[in-house]
This record gives C-alpha cells, sequence and structure tokens, in this order.
C-alpha cells in the first residue's frame, strides 16, 4: 500500500487515469435508470463548481455569493453560441471558460477594499444583477430560455441521452479536480491561504495580496463557467435564468461549507452529497432555502471545517498514533 | 548602507507619530530600538515595510533601492523581512505550511507550471520542503511540522514567526518584540537561536524590544525613540549613561544603584 501511495505521489497523473478507469465502470455496474445517469452529470457539474468556488472561499478567504451569475454568464454563454452561431459544446466550453474569467476579474475588483459581509453583498449583488439582465434580454431570450441546446457527437455517436453525457461530464470534472489540486498544492495555493489568513503578514512575506485575490476570483470563476457550459449541454439542453437563483447559490456554498472550507477532496465530497439531497428534497421546494441555510449555519456552528475536517483528523491521528507507536518501541 | 531614512515622517491627523527620524544601518549590525510605549517604534518598522505609506518629504532606501512608497509585498521581495508585535501567525494553516508561504518570493516555478501541474513541480516542492523541515529543525520545532499552528504555544510561536520571517533568506530582519510575554529562560533560548540564525544566514538585524536586558546583551548599537523623535543613539552603554534617555524613561538623573536596578528588569 505504502509503494502504490509513493507511485501515486510520484506520478500524480496516474491516479486520475485510476479514477477515470472506475467512474468509466460505474454506470454500467450501478445505475439502473436514466434518472440515476442524470443526477451523476448534476453532480459532476456541481463538483466543477464546488471545486472551484473552494478556490476563492475556502483557499483565499473571499466571501463570493456571486458565483451562481458566472455560473449563467458560463451557460449563456454557450447557449447564445448555440443560438447565433450554431457552435457545439467543443467550442462553448472554452469560451465559457474564457469570457468568465473575464467576469472573474470584474468580481474581483470589489474583493481588493471589501471584506467579509460587505463583499458577500457586493457579490450578491453582481450575481443578481446578471440574472437580471439575462431575464429581462431579448438577446438571451428572457424568460423563454434556451432550449434545444445539442449535445457533442463523437466519432458519429451523439451522446444525447443523460447516460451517454455522463461520458462527457465525468471527464471534464476529472480535469477540474486535476488542475484544482495542482494550483492549490503548488505555492500559489499556499499564497492562497496565506491571504486568507493575514493578509498583512502575507503581504510582508512579499506575497502579492491583490495579484492573488485576482487570481482565486479568476480560477474559480473558469470553473463555474465551464461547469456553466457543461450544465447548458446537459440533456435536454435547457437553460433558463430561474436556475441561476440566490437558491442555487446557497446549495453551492452548502457544498463547500459542509463538505469542508479549504479542503479539496471535503468540497468534492460535499458537493456529491447536497446534490443528491438537493434532488431528492425536490418536493419540498418551499423549504430548499431553509433546509440548506439551515444546513450551512449548523455546519458552521458545530462542525466548522466540515467533513473535510474529520478526513484530516483521521489522518493526522493515525500518523501521530503510528509515530508514538514507533516511538515506544 | 544597508537601510536608510531621511526626514521619515508619519502624522495620524495632528499627531506626530514618527517625526524627522534619519535613520542609517550598515550591514551585519544588530541594532536596537527602544522606547516608551507610543514612542513609535512600531510606526517606524510599519513605515519601512511598507505597511503605512509615509508622509511626503520622507525618503527610505533599501540595498540601493528607494523602497518610500512601495507596497509592502515588494519590499518583502527586496530582502526585508518583519515580524509582527501579534506575531500574525497564519492560524489555520499547519506549522510547515506557514514556513512554506514565508519562502514564496524564492519559489522557482511560475504560475502557469503550476496550473499544470507538471512534475518537475512536485521535486521541487519536494526540495523546498525539506529546506523548511530543516529549518524547523534548526529553530527546534520540526515535531510539530504537520500541526496547526494554533495549536503550538506561545513560546513555540514566536520561534515559528521568527522561522517563517528567515523562510525567505532576508538582508534584513525587523523583529517587533520577539521575547515579549517569555520567560527568562525562554528569552535566553530565544536570543540563543537568534544569534545562531543570524550567523548562519549572515543576517542584519533590528530588534525593538521592552526587556532591556535583551538590547543591552545583544545589540551593538542603539536607537533610542521619544515622541516620534530620535533622542539618542549609541553603544549601549553609551545609551545607559544618557540623559535624555533616562529622563524618557524614568523622569530624572538617578544615582547608579538605583538606575541598575530600574533597567536591570
Amino acid at each position: 500500500m505504502d509503494k502504490f501511495k509513493e507511485i501515486i505521489r510520484q506520478y500524480p497523473f496516474l491516479g486520475f487515469i485510476i479514477a477515470f478507469i472506475i467512474l468509466m465502470l460505474v454506470p454500467s455496474v450501478f445505475f439502473t435508470d436514466l434518472y440515476q445517469s442524470h443526477l451523476a452529470s448534476l453532480i459532476c457539474i456541481n463538483i466543477i463548481v464546488a471545486a472551484g468556488l473552494n478556490i476563492v472561499k475556502g483557499f483565499c478567504g473571499q466571501v463570493t455569493v456571486g458565483h451562481v451569475g458566472i455560473y449563467a454568464v458560463g451557460s449563456y454563454t454557450a447557449g447564445c453560441m448555440f443560438l447565433y452561431l450554431g457552435s457545439g459544446l467543443w467550442l462553448t466550453l472554452p469560451a465559457a471558460i474564457l469570457i468568465a474569467g473575464l467576469f472573474g476579474v470584474a468580481f474581483a475588483i470589489p474583493s481588493f477594499r471589501l471584506e467579509g459581509p460587505y463583499l458577500a453583498l457586493a457579490t450578491l449583488g453582481g450575481g443578481e444583477a446578471i440574472r437580471l439582465f439575462i431575464e429581462n434580454g431579448d438577446f438571451f431570450m428572457s424568460t423563454y430560455g434556451i432550449s434545444n441546446i445539442p449535445q457533442p457527437i463523437i466519432f458519429g455517436v451523439p451522446f444525447d441521452t443523460p447516460d451517454k453525457y455522463y461520458y462527457i461530464a465525468m471527464p471534464i470534472m476529472l480535469i477540474a479536480i486535476y488542475f484544482s489540486f495542482s494550483v492549490l498544492r503548488s505555492s500559489v495555493g499556499r499564497a492562497f491561504m496565506a491571504v486568507r489568513e493575514d493578509p498583512i503578514s502575507a503581504a510582508a512575506s512579499g506575497i502579492n495580496v491583490k495579484k492573488h485575490k485576482m487570481l482565486a476570483f479568476v480560477l474559480s470563476a473558469m470553473f463555474a463557467g465551464g461547469a456553466g457550459a457543461v450544465y447548458a449541454h446537459l440533456p435536454p439542453g435547457y437553460i433558463h435564468p430561474n436556475n441561476y437563483t440566490v437558491i442555487e447559490m446557497v446549495t453551492f456554498l452548502a457544498m463547500v461549507v459542509f463538505g469542508g472550507l479549504g479542503h479539496i477532496w471535503g468540497g468534492i465530497i460535499g458537493a456529491i452529497i447536497i446534490t443528491i439531497v438537493y434532488d431528492l428534497t425536490r418536493p419540498l421546494y418551499e423549504y430548499q432555502l431553509f433546509i440548506f441555510g439551515l444546513t450551512i449555519v449548523l455546519t458552521i456552528l458545530f462542525m466548522p471545517k466540515g467533513i473535510g475536517g474529520f478526513i484530516d483528523k483521521y489522518f493526522i491521528d493515525r500518523r501521530f498514533k503510528t509515530k508514538t507507536g514507533a516511538m515506544s518501541k | 548602507m544597508l537601510l536608510k531614512t531621511k526626514k521619515l515622517m508619519k502624522a495620524f491627523g495632528g499627531l506626530k507619530a514618527i517625526n524627522k527620524v534619519d535613520f542609517e544601518l550598515p550591514a551585519n549590525e544588530i541594532r536596537g530600538i527602544i522606547g516608551p510605549n507610543g514612542s513609535g517604534k512600531s510606526t517606524f518598522f510599519n513605515l519601512v515595510s511598507g505597511v503605512y505609506e509615509p508622509d511626503p518629504g520622507s525618503y527610505i532606501e533599501f540595498d540601493g533601492n528607494d523602497i518610500t512608497n512601495e507596497p509592502p509585498h515588494k519590499v518583502g521581495e527586496l530582502g526585508l523581512a518583519r515580524t509582527f508585535q501579534l506575531l500574525r501567525l497564519y492560524q489555520d494553516m499547519s506549522v510547515i505550511n506557514n514556513v512554506m508561504s514565508g519562502y514564496h518570493t524564492l519559489v522557482p516555478y511560475s504560475f502557469i507550471d503550476a496550473v499544470t501541474g507538471r512534475k518537475k513541480i512536485w521535486d521541487q516542492e519536494k526540495t523546498i520542503k525539506e529546506e523548511m523541515m530543516e529549518l524547523l529543525s534548526f529553530v527546534g520545532l520540526a515535531d510539530y511540522a504537520e500541526l496547526n499552528a494554533s495549536e503550538l504555544s506561545g513560546g513555540q510561536r514566536r520561534l515559528l514567526v521568527l522561522a517563517r520571517a528567515i523562510a525567505g533568506k532576508p538582508k534584513l530582519l525587523m523583529l517587533d518584540e520577539p521575547a515579549a510575554g517569555l520567560s527568562p529562560v525562554n528569552v535566553d533560548n530565544l536570543m540563543k537561536i537568534l544569534m545562531r540564525l543570524k550567523e548562519k544566514y549572515g543576517l542584519t538585524l533590528i530588534i525593538i524590544e521592552h526587556i532591556l536586558k535583551v538590547v543591552m546583551d545583544t545589540c551593538s548599537k542603539v536607537t533610542v525613540l521619544d515622541h516620534g523623535e530620535k533622542i539618542a543613539e549609541g553603544t549601549p552603554s553609551q545609551i545607559k549613561d544618557d540623559n535624555a534617555v533616562i529622563e524618557a524613561y524614568l523622569g530624572k538623573k538617578m544615582d547608579d544603584e538605583e538606575m541598575r536596578k530600574a533597567l536591570d528588569v
């Protein structure tokens, strides 16, 4: 087992290839109907958003409540490119990532001067403004929504049903996780954490605080934008401004907070759990906001580090045990 | 001169926190800065390290560069490290990450490398980590590397702050009350480690300290501030006998016996 770990550490790519193979096999083993495949694709998309949100909120410590707006930007970039240019996912995805990145710059600027709840208010306004802009713009088909956004076709095989689309969303999610891992495990990730913990002290260590805030916002916006594009193409390929409300934002936040702020795996696990719960509670539509708001509050009160905190604690305890065990020998 | 200030000024409203301070520090010196509370010592540090912007007319030069209006991270990049009176540790980061983030300016790979996660990064990260572990064992914190910084004791935190400041291999290290709140044994220990670090890394030091014994024992020269003005500068023994200094601290001249008692807290 230790040898296996060492190999993974040396070739980080290998772990993702193994994960890819396993996840390729999951549908044929576990899924019994299309609904489960649909849910799995949705989980993949939400993991991308949560991984992105974790960069800016968990690692860089910038409270942003406008991420759903950037997610909408990604979706509508894809939707409009299909509507007016007839583009498919392979064109709309990079375009969505790029344009969402630009919106990330805009969202980063308030963070230079605002902090905590004030920044949350500013970004909340920004996110809502984007949604209202879309809802009232004829260019974006306003409240009709954009429908029939096509699924990609690879080697003549259309990926147009939920069980097939999973094979599109899943690899994109793995690539996103790979990028988030490489950034956050490097000096850039450390600089993000330093900015979160103490900007003044970080600056004294030579870390450019503004630059790293900007980086965090742009990176996480790119994740959200990419996820938005994948969501737009999700069968049946229909997007509507109502998919990008504050409720969605609260679910995204719940994923990251419940999973563990500043913990990469925690965010991913949180995304899986919350997406499933969100779907199961659909019949209780009017209580959803309450449920997820309460989840955030209770998590912050009783387990501030979320699930990720438990994972960390388990590993530290185990390492400590082996260490003391070795010492007593 | 490694550090030079000319007519350094900073006023908060009507209060002149630092008033026309000329300061010169050659390389490899240990300089002490003393003065009563509110005399402008920390403000001086904040001005030099770029946390505060000095008033017009001031001039600060570090290692041949004009850093008068540079932001703090630029000053840090040039090789001026500092610690804070309130420590400002990264509480929710592991001890090793605290120190490694101090190394930030020396990291050899670019942002693009980091995003693409190439293999060479992991090798370089490993080298950095080994180097930082060495530094940690030098200050005696190697066993706590994986713990959160918030789990350390007060004395260990002071050592960690020191290690973090030195991680970036600075030319000048400014310590704001490094020994505040430590027991006499720990103070001695800290000073020993500090002197060994100075030897090892060829540091120049500025120390603000209220424990006069520390200043008198370690510093080759002492600058005294009072009400934002420099009132004396010289070797510790000169400072001990300086009338202005004694007045600032004690109010009046005492005889030798009484003074020795008062200084030797």
